[in-house]
């Protein structure tokens, strides 16, 4: 199992480990319930340097991209961020990624620590069939996998900026990063040098939370010295357990849940995300929506889980893509896939053991962002 | 500490009054699942076999069930953790699921005692 530069610390800190996508990963320091509400009212630090980072870079990777992924990653500000599905030749998803833009030509995809292998392969593939179906287009592209040489912290919460601001001195910013830093607008990145490192610390103001939020990928050997810094200033350390319960508050997608190689992205609700406009691989996905994404909140105590099946006016209509208990709303929430021909209504019955439950359907978010 | 009750491998507590074996979930149960946001015991009235369902807890991120370390029927249910699931996590000792009265007192043999059961816990753990 590999561990991330933190491992050490998790186990210091008391925290609870457990495998994930091949990783021994912190799942919960004090507590679940704590860590959400900390991210949701305060702070909390996460260490995420489990996911993978894919470089792609060289003449005509923009293009490229814009033709792998579902959404346009050229014609953006140098500094945006791009949030885009990865999508096979049959529409199905092979991940969901944030691409940044490093210099012209040069691009840092962030992936899933579960998929990057798999990711990988379908790029490197997908080059050559680029370069077949586009023989006059300039593709000196290069995919290099860049996971070892970064460690990543999320620093998530309302508070997160004035927290970072508070530390700014132990992290070494200087009076143009933080004014920087201060106006750095969501999904942009910013470039900090890190003395005896050719690598820049990338601080984006993204995250997975729904709060404003910040992430820092870090010359790996420094995600300590780092991590360290927010630890001694009290931020709360958040497990994965806290982060997968705030992301699905927060409406937020799972790879392996709301899309997989079955579930596209048409299908998983995140077609805001897909460019149909745009000339990419999966397109044919648009030709195969059979499923769509409802959001539902428990009537009742129970709490829905994945693969609970749902029921609409007494007819099975699908099942439970991601369920759990929300700290904030106190009570049970999901995504759910349901046939495309699914009546349109506002309550529906999920299969929880032995009994039918009701449930309401709502708008996601379940919980806004502050 | 504890050396009235006995223990399942599913980490069911035990403690035995004549015929009426009370039953809860271990403190070592309780740390692993975390927040406890759900419970439910199986009502009153229900004849369980042993290892049968006799309640369901769920943390924030997982649900699991409690199994019946003896066979009989469940001759009361503590509903009132329903209302306050969080008192597994404060008091596992005292917050009970069900009361079953046992057909078979021989089942009791094979639970274990408090050190056989530290001992368990603590191979499940490495």
């Amino acid at each position: 199992m590999k561990k991330t530069p933190l491992y050490d610390r998790h186990v210091a800190l008391g925290a609870r480990m457990v495998e994930y996508a091949g990783w021994n990963m912190p799942v919960q320091y004090e507590g679940v319930r704590d860590e959400v509400l900390a991210v949701r009212e305060a702070t909390g630090i996460f260490d995420v340097s489990h996911m993978g980072e894919i470089r792609v870079k060289g003449e005509g990777a923009g293009e490229f991209l814009d033709w792998l992924l579902t959404r346009r990653v050229t014609g953006k500000k140098p500094d945006q961020i791009t949030y885009a599905i990865l999508s096979a030749a049959d529409g199905g998803t092979v991940d969901d990624l944030l691409s940044y833009t490093m210099a012209e030509e040069d691009y840092m995809l962030v992936v899933n620590a579960a998929n990057k292998d798999k990711d990988l392969v379908h790029m490197n593939e997908s080059l050559v069939a680029y370069k077949e179906a586009y023989p006059d287009r300039k593709a000196d592209v290069e995919v290099i996998d860049e996971s070892d040489l970064y460690g990543q912290i999320a620093v998530q919460g309302p508070g997160s900026l004035d927290c970072i601001l508070e530390v700014a001195d132990a992290l070494e910013l200087t009076e143009e990063e933080r004014e920087e830093l201060k106006g750095l607008k969501r999904f942009r990145q910013m470039f900090v040098p890190v003395k005896g490192e050719s690598r820049d610390l990338i601080i984006s103001r993204t995250g997975y939370t729904g709060e404003n939020g910040y992430e820092f990928y870090i010359p790996i050997a420094k995600t300590e010295h780092y991590w360290n810094i927010f630890i001694d200033a009290e931020v709360v350390p958040c497990g994965l357990g806290a982060r997968d319960t705030l992301r699905l508050e927060a409406g937020m997608p799972l790879y392996g849940h709301e899309m997989s190689s079955e579930i596209s992205a048409l299908e998983g609700g995140m077609s805001f995300f897909v460019d149909l406009q745009h000339e990419f691989q999966g397109s044919v996905m648009k030709d195969k929506v059979t499923r769509r994404q409802i959001a539902l909140e428990s009537d009742t105590r129970a709490i829905p889980r994945d693969g609970y099946e749902v029921y609409v006016e007494g007819v099975k209509a699908g099942v439970i893509t991601s369920g759990t208990f929300s700290p904030v709303l106190e009570k049970g929430i999901a995504f759910a896939l349901v046939d495309i021909d699914t009546p349109e209504v506002s309550h529906v019955e999920v299969q929880v053991r032995k009994n039918l439950q009701p449930f309401t359907v709502v708008k996601a978010p379940f919980v806004a962002g502050k | 500490m504890n050396q009235e009750l006995k223990f399942s491998k599913t980490h069911e507590w035990v403690k035995v009054e004549g015929n009426i074996a009370t039953i809860g979930l271990t403190d070592f149960a309780q740390e692993q699942l975390g927040d406890i946001v759900y419970a439910e015991p199986e009502p009153e009235g229900t004849v369980v076999e042993l290892e049968g369902i006799i309640g369901t807890v769920e943390s924030v991120k997982a649900a699991s069930d409690l199994y019946a370390p003896v066979s009989g029927e469940i001759v009361e249910a503590n509903v009132e953790i329903e209302d306050e699931p969080e008192m597994i996590n404060r008091a596992p000792w005292e917050t009970w699921f069900v009361k079953i009265e046992m057909d078979d007192l021989s089942q009791l043999d094979v639970l274990l005692d408090q050190d056989a059961y530290d001992e368990f816990c603590k191979e499940e753990q490495a």
